[in-house]
């Protein structure tokens, strides 16, 4: 007849195999996440880094064989970026704002935030094909302009949910405790509030722009891609997601290791970024 | 006494009356709701000018909303209300007419966990005195120095007044809060279980600063620790289930309560 | 407390619970110490007298442990109202018990020094006065064992009849003392023994305006009624 004990001892002997189990079952699985991120790293460095070189970062891209560098798409893509940036941003915080604050639970805070969220996942070219329509088809011709257009409408999204998520991380006591000493509403929000969450906001930002940075199909409806320097928004505009679509299909061998080498760049651009944020996140976390 | 006393009221009780504080602030037929519950029923209850009043009971008792009710905190959110008569020097608190950020800068509150803003020691005592008042930059400095120095801080700050309030230990950042709070110079001080969150060192530094404080301010703190209310009020309140049980001094509470419910309460005895 | 829901702490229950045994213990020990001291006097008994003093060190200890536990419990359990009146009247009690203890082992003491005495010195006085003392202190300890406030009150008024018996005492032996001076020597011990009956009596009205206070929380006025002026007072 068993003993208490011996029976103890079974259960615990099984609730250590399981255990073990299902520990090398996520070590298995991060070890797949890895492992492909890792050959994806190593493949685009492989193909990417003979391409890189003074001479592709300072010279204009060129027809097949011309021996051409990738600096407008570069330049092209920072505009863009970076504008669009500048542009979605303070809408998205303000409309987080807005939704962390004062909306609450009413009826056009709900519509808002569901809006947003269909916004963040909805397909890219959707949105692409919609600024094609107010205002590329409108003007006959393609531009830089409706390209930040594009790009700003998918910061955005992000950018509100994260603005959202990070204000609701402030304690509720330390709203209140603002209010306690008197401070208006928009005081508690601009001094307290936005303050406390700036670093999530931050990092909220730069997600954003890591995310529109690789994005190819909103700008080939809008700013299209331009082989020539060009600075101008009303004109088309070069950018390297588009530039990598047009190269990487080419039967010219040296557009295809520009292709490569642009893919790598904003890759390590994109990693950059995220590294950046998360350091952001830590700090917040760690206050 | 020179006036007339009808009643047969003898000059003893008389004379004790006269020598009595007088009340700061009056709670007269207090309800409360939050939406259709209520939360607090026909609460009578003065706050004697610099006293400290205590107030205990089982959580869920009223005693924090009562709290928050004297600085309309409330109304931070919809769906709560208050009916009934709450005098300051004779201005109805929880008139919607009433003034709620200038109330604010005359009943100031100190919360359950430290809540130091993000910013620096400096900042956080000016951003309170900033809604308030314009101080030039020497006055504001000498405003955050005796802030600091009330609430013992002064010593351990003062080269790092630039430096995040976030930093600072949990006792220590709670006594900044309370220096920001009485930076603003109210006349009454809200404490919602100030030392529950603290060691016992820095709780009885917060308690010996109470002492300090009922100088100057009349106080009011919520609290669980019956030892605290016992050590630190000179008059205290006991609430259950929204209704105020029993209100007396400290002395009397804790030795010979008059009501069963209070008596089962503090002697641990609840059925 | 019969009346009162029991503590949700159940250890601080059974500590408390602890200690009103330990005093019932010592009430009835007392108790049985002045009957055995007052059988000692009245019939000459010189084995009550012997027991009588025998009690004395265990009552000592049982004060000693009531003590302990008593601070302990205020120590460690911080108790509050009801029972912070009941632990501190219980110090106090314990000591008033302790006391009774040592005046009983006194007069059973005399009463082996007093032998036979003359059967010209009335006995009497010293017996009612005795079966008076014996009776406040059994209901001051019935009150402390029932937490009986009513009780308590009864034995606190009642004090006065043996101020009154121990004054007529004094003067009745004062007067055998002046009619024969080889009464000295017994009308000495007898007036110390009345003496010790009646500072029983007057613990036996602290242990009842304690229990009073431990009951209800009111403390009873500082004069309580004496019976007629003290007899030490020179009297014209």
């Amino acid at each position: 007849m068993p003993t208490a004990t011996s029976v103890n001892a079974g259960l615990a002997r099984r609730r250590a195999a399981a255990n073990l189990a299902a520990t090398a079952l996520a070590y298995a699985a991060t070890a797949v996440v890895l492992v492909a991120l890792a050959s994806i790293l190593v493949t685009l460095i492989g193909y990417g880094i003979g391409g890189l070189s003074l001479h592709t970062l300072i010279t204009d891209t060129a027809p097949a064989g011309g021996h051409g560098g990738l600096l407008n798409p570069i330049v092209g893509s920072v505009i863009q970026v970076g504008l669009a940036t500048l542009l979605g941003t303070p809408i998205g915080l303000l409309a987080g704002i807005y939704l962390a604050e004062f909306g609450g639970r009413s009826p056009l805070a709900s519509t808002v935030r569901f809006v947003s969220d269909m916004l963040l996942s909805a397909p890219s070219i959707l949105v692409g094909l919609f600024v094609y329509l107010l205002l590329v088809a409108p003007f006959h011709h393609f531009s830089g302009f409706a390209g930040v257009v594009a790009l700003a409408i998918l910061v955005v999204p992000i950018v509100v949910r994260t603005t959202e998520d990070m204000l609701r991380l402030v304690p509720v006591a330390m709203r209140e405790a603002a209010a306690a000493l008197g401070a208006p509403r928009w005081r508690v929000v601009v001094q307290i509030c936005l303050r406390a969450a700036q670093k999530g906001l931050l990092t909220g930002i730069l997600l954003a722009v890591a995310r529109i940075a690789g994005e190819t199909a909103p700008l080939l409806f809008t700013s299209l891609g331009n082989l020539n320097w060009s600075l101008s928004l009303n004109r088309e505009m070069a950018s390297l997601p588009v530039t990598i679509y047009q190269y990487a299909g080419s039967p010219a061998d040296d557009w295809v290791q520009l292709a490569w080498t642009a893919a790598l760049l904003i890759t390590a651009g994109v990693l950059f970024i995220n590294i950046v944020a998360r350091i952001g996140l830590r700090g917040q976390n760690r206050s | 006494m020179h006036s007339i006393q009808p009643h047969g009221i003898s000059p003893a009780i008389d004379m004790q009356a006269a020598a009595s504080p007088r009340t700061m602030i009056a709670i007269e037929n207090l309800d409360f709701f939050y939406g259709q519950s209520q939360a607090l029923k026909t609460i009578n209850l003065d706050f004697p000018e610099r006293q400290v009043t205590g107030m205990i009971g089982p959580s869920g008792c009223g005693k924090s909303t009562l709290l928050r009710v004297l600085n309309r905190m409330y109304d931070l959110y919809p769906g709560q209300r208050a009916t009934g008569s709450v005098m300051l020097d004779g201005e109805n608190i929880i008139d919607p007419s009433t003034d709620a950020n200038r109330l604010r800068s005359r009943v100031g509150m100190v919360f359950q966990k430290p809540t130091p803003f993000p910013m620096s020691i400096a900042d956080n005592i000016a951003f309170g005195v900033k809604l308030h008042e314009r101080l030039s930059r020497a006055d504001m400095n000498d405003r955050i120095e005796d802030a600091l120095r009330r609430v013992a801080l002064w010593d351990e700050v003062k080269d790092r007044l630039k430096s995040s309030a976030v930093a600072l230990s949990g006792g220590q950042q709670q006594r900044l809060c309370i220096a920001r709070t009485i930076a603003t110079r109210p006349e009454v001080i809200l404490l919602d279980e100030p030392t529950s969150a603290l060691d016992p060192i820095s709780t009885a530094r917060v308690e010996e600063l109470l002492d300090e404080l009922k100088r100057d301010f009349t106080i009011a703190i919520v609290t669980h620790n019956l030892q605290q209310a016992a050590r630190c009020a000179d008059q205290v309140a006991f609430f259950f289930m929204g209704e105020l049980v029993e209100v007396g001094s400290a002395g009397a509470m804790f030795t010979t309560p008059r009501q069963k419910r209070t008596q089962d309460y503090i002697t641990g005895r609840f059925g | 407390m019969p009346d009162a829901p029991r503590h949700i702490v159940s250890s601080y229950e059974q500590e408390l619970n602890q200690l009103r045994a330990l005093m019932a213990r010592m009430g009835g020990l007392v108790e049985n110490q002045t009957a055995l001291a007052i059988q000692a006097i009245i019939d000459h008994n010189a084995e009550s007298a012997q027991a009588a003093m025998e009690q004395d060190p265990e009552v000592d200890a049982l004060e000693r442990e009531v003590e302990s536990r008593a601070i302990k419990l205020l120590a460690l359990r911080a108790p509050m109202a009801q029972d912070l009146r009941e632990i501190v009247s219980a110090l106090k009690v314990t000591s008033d018990l302790e006391r009774i203890g040592d005046y009983a082992a006194n007069v059973a003491k005399r009463s082996l020094r007093l032998g036979p005495t003359g059967n010209d010195i009335s006995l009497g006085g010293l017996r009612s006065m005795g079966r008076l003392v014996q009776e406040g202190l059994r209901l001051a300890i019935d009150a402390l064992g029932q937490n009986d406030a009513e009780k308590a009150l009864d034995v606190w008024r009642s004090d006065k009849a043996v101020d009154e018996i121990y004054t007529a005492m004094f003067r009745e032996l004062v007067t055998y003392m002046m009619e024969d001076p080889r009464n000295i020597g017994a009308c000495t011990h007898l007036l110390f023994i009345a003496k010790n009956l009646e500072r029983i009596g007057d613990h036996a009205t602290n242990i009842a305006e304690r229990v009073h206070y431990s009951v209800t929380g009111a403390m009873l006025p500082a004069s309580r009624p004496r019976g007629s002026a003290s007899p030490e007072t020179p009297t014209p």
